[in-house]
């Protein structure tokens, strides 16, 4: 078995598994455990609607917040979509997902996709230096932030040096790239990345605690 | 009204009483292993799935630090909100995560030592007003679990000497400051003679009881008496209970369950033995929230009558037409501060603006207001934490600078410790602007 055949092969399958079966216990854990029922009259009974509506609101950073945290609010946009374009719309990622689930859709010009990965880079780069000075983020990092930050810029690295034919041969930065998808797979559950899942719950947890008291959270 | 002479002597004698509260404390002795474990069993029987989801979820963005007065105001990072939780995230990572087994490899046990730093985190910098939930962008409920932080360090016999010496007083006298029933009745019989205003008391079948805080009887009677005279105008059927009248909850604030229980206890039978409709809390801003919100929690079912603050009474009657507010002659500027934990906590921020427009007042938004509100910089008792004086100085400049940009020629307010802590505040900063109460502003603009 060649290094690409294991990446593409248990590798991927693994991780897949790990991802899915972790996640699914690290949700489930979680939003299982007890909680009192709520016996004050609320101001508003409609607080799923509040609930539903922070999950929308909060994308959005309040205009007398927005000033103080701009950096890092539309910073982390950007790498955020330029993410997800990358992983999208690169015509070779469409031919991998169609092989996968038999649907394909139209991708974006590799010169685009190249310009975007690039800048997604960029951008992690910056937000690491940022939490390596920045005071606040200094005491409030830990060890799941560096390693979440690596693991989810390897991905972009090694399958830009992939397609550029940069480093090993295609086949090796091919594998290495595969991986290195696999690392990020296998450490969703147990860093916290996993807000890409608990986003919604915890935004709603709270509009909807705001909501029953007639505040808009 | 602002201070008068007489209020302004009995401001400086309140000061001083407050100043010396930490002299009264008796220290808690406790060996380091049992206030250790008594923490983690502590944060273990509170956890629940809404503060694991939210702990769960946390990427260490930070930006909750950019909301925080306590931060803004000195640019340390250790007052950085979501770090206040950080022993809270470590037992719950090494004792409650589904992924306890991993996160126990690299995860610290928490220490006595951490225990006592987290003191001034969870109690001297921080007012528990929410700002920083607003703006977490995963939206973690920060504050409510600061909340906890408070119950979690009483348990292990860590409250601020102060805020016990209240908490302790409280549990023993079911009162606050010494404001027993004698020095009530003092006060009511002073507003009598002095102002002419009836309180009635103990009035069997009225429909409202209201309630009155210790800070009031002793220092902001203009509140208390407020109160009194536009409940009188309004005719409605009311009375102030002598056996159930303290609002205050230090229980609340300083994190001791069992004091919260009983002082919310005392309220919730005495009105129901009275057998009232409405309980209307005074201007003491966690008074609302303590029973409004958490009454119910405590009683185990919901509570038999409504809860109002009276800015939130009053503000209902202007806005139904039942109560006409003289309007000022000439067009006054003023600014208001929403208390946290009635406004952001309480959901009441319409109410007191009408009242503001019914007196014809122009009223100037502070930058951040209702839910977004800056804080005193006093609230949630660390008004009366003495070391804390100069870390509330700090976010009372950043709360007085938002009023200042406004050009208002006074403030409005309707809380007894904000007062206390704008009016400190403003002694140390050299600041002059008037501080007035909502309730008394009401008071002496009714109209016949």
């Amino acid at each position: 078995m060649t290094l690409l055949d294991f990446a593409r092969g248990p590798a991927l399958q693994w991780s897949i598994i790990i991802f899915a079966v972790g996640t699914l216990i690290r949700l489930f854990g979680a939003a299982f455990m007890l909680r009192n029922k709520v016996l004050s009259k609320p101001r508003k009974s409609d607080w799923v609607r509040g609930g539903f509506r922070t999950i929308l609101t909060r994308t959005l950073p309040a205009p007398v917040f927005e000033k103080r945290i701009r950096f890092q609010h539309y910073a982390g946009y950007i790498w955020h979509i330029g993410f997800f374009i990358t992983l999208l719309f690169f015509q070779l990622h469409i031919l991998f997902f169609k092989g996968l689930f038999g649907i394909s859709w139209p991708g974006l010009p590799n010169d685009v996709i190249m310009v975007t990965g690039a800048i997604t880079a960029a951008v992690l780069v910056a937000l690491l230096v940022r939490r390596m000075t920045n005071p606040v983020l200094r005491i409030i990092s830990t060890i799941d932030d560096y390693i979440s930050w690596l693991v989810t810029l390897a991905p972009i690295i090694t399958g830009m040096m992939a397609y550029a034919h940069m480093g090993f041969r295609y086949e090796t930065m091919l594998a290495i790239h595969l991986l290195s998808v696999a690392v990020l797979l296998v450490w969703i559950p147990f860093g916290k990345l996993i807000h890409i899942f608990l986003v919604f719950p915890s935004r709603y947890q709270q509009g909807a605690k705001f909501e029953r008291r007639g505040v808009r959270a | 009204m602002s201070m008068d002479k007489p209020m302004q002597e009995a401001f400086a004698m309140f000061y001083g009483m407050a100043q010396n509260l930490k002299d009264l404390a008796t220290p808690v002795e406790m060996p380091d292993e049992e206030r250790v474990s008594r923490a983690k069993q502590a944060f273990l029987s509170k956890l629940d799935a809404d503060m694991a989801v939210d702990l769960e979820t946390c990427i260490n963005c930070g930006m909750c630090a950019e909301a925080c007065h306590f931060y803004i105001g000195t640019e340390d990072p250790k007052y950085t909100p979501i770090r206040k939780l950080d022993l809270m995230k470590r037992v719950y990572r090494r004792d409650l995560s589904p992924m306890r087994w991993l996160h126990r490899l690299y995860t610290k046990d928490i220490t006595a030592k951490e225990l006592e730093d987290w003191q001034e985190l969870v109690y001297d910098s921080c007012t528990v007003c929410g700002r920083c939930s607003l703006m977490c962008p995963m939206g973690i409920h920060i504050a409510e679990m600061v909340a906890v932080n408070r119950q979690v360090l009483a348990e292990a016999g860590l409250i601020p000497d102060e805020l016990r010496v209240m908490q302790e007083g409280q549990l023993e006298k079911g009162t606050i400051f010494e404001a027993g029933p004698e020095l009530l009745e003092f006060r009511i019989n002073d507003l009598k003679e002095r102002l002419g205003i009836d309180i009635p008391i103990n009035k069997p079948g009225s429909d409202i009881m209201v309630l009155t805080s210790g800070l009031d009887i002793h220092l902001f009677y203009d509140a208390l008496a407020g109160t009194a005279k536009v409940l009188n105008h309004l005719g409605v059927s009311w009375a102030l209970c002598t056996h159930g009248y303290e609002a205050a909850n230090f229980g609340l604030l300083s994190g001791d369950e069992d004091t919260q229980h009983v002082a919310t206890m005392k309220i919730i039978d005495t009105a129901i033995e009275c057998g009232v409709k409405i309980v209307i809390t005074p201007e003491c801003g966690h008074s609302f929230p303590s029973l409004r919100w958490e009454g119910a929690e405590i009683y185990g079912k919901p509570l038999p009558f409504d809860v109002m603050s009276i800015s939130e009474y009053l503000g209902r009657q202007v806005m139904d037409g039942k109560l006409k507010l003289k309007k000022a002659a000439e067009k006054k500027v003023v600014a208001l501060h929403d208390p946290c934990k009635i406004g952001r906590w309480g959901g009441t921020f319409e109410e007191p603006r009408a009242i503001i427009d019914a007196l014809g007042l122009e009223l100037h938004e502070t930058e951040s207001n209702r839910e977004y509100n800056f804080c005193c910089g006093g609230g949630a008792g660390v008004f009366l934490i003495n070391r804390a004086a100069p870390l509330r100085q700090k976010a009372y400049e950043v709360k007085m600078g938002e009023i200042k940009d406004t050009g208002a020629e006074s403030l409005v307010v309707s809380c007894g410790s904000c007062r206390m802590n704008f009016e400190t505040g403003k002694i140390k900063s050299n600041d002059t602007i008037p501080v007035d109460s909502l309730v008394a502003l009401v008071a002496e603009n009714l109209a016949s």
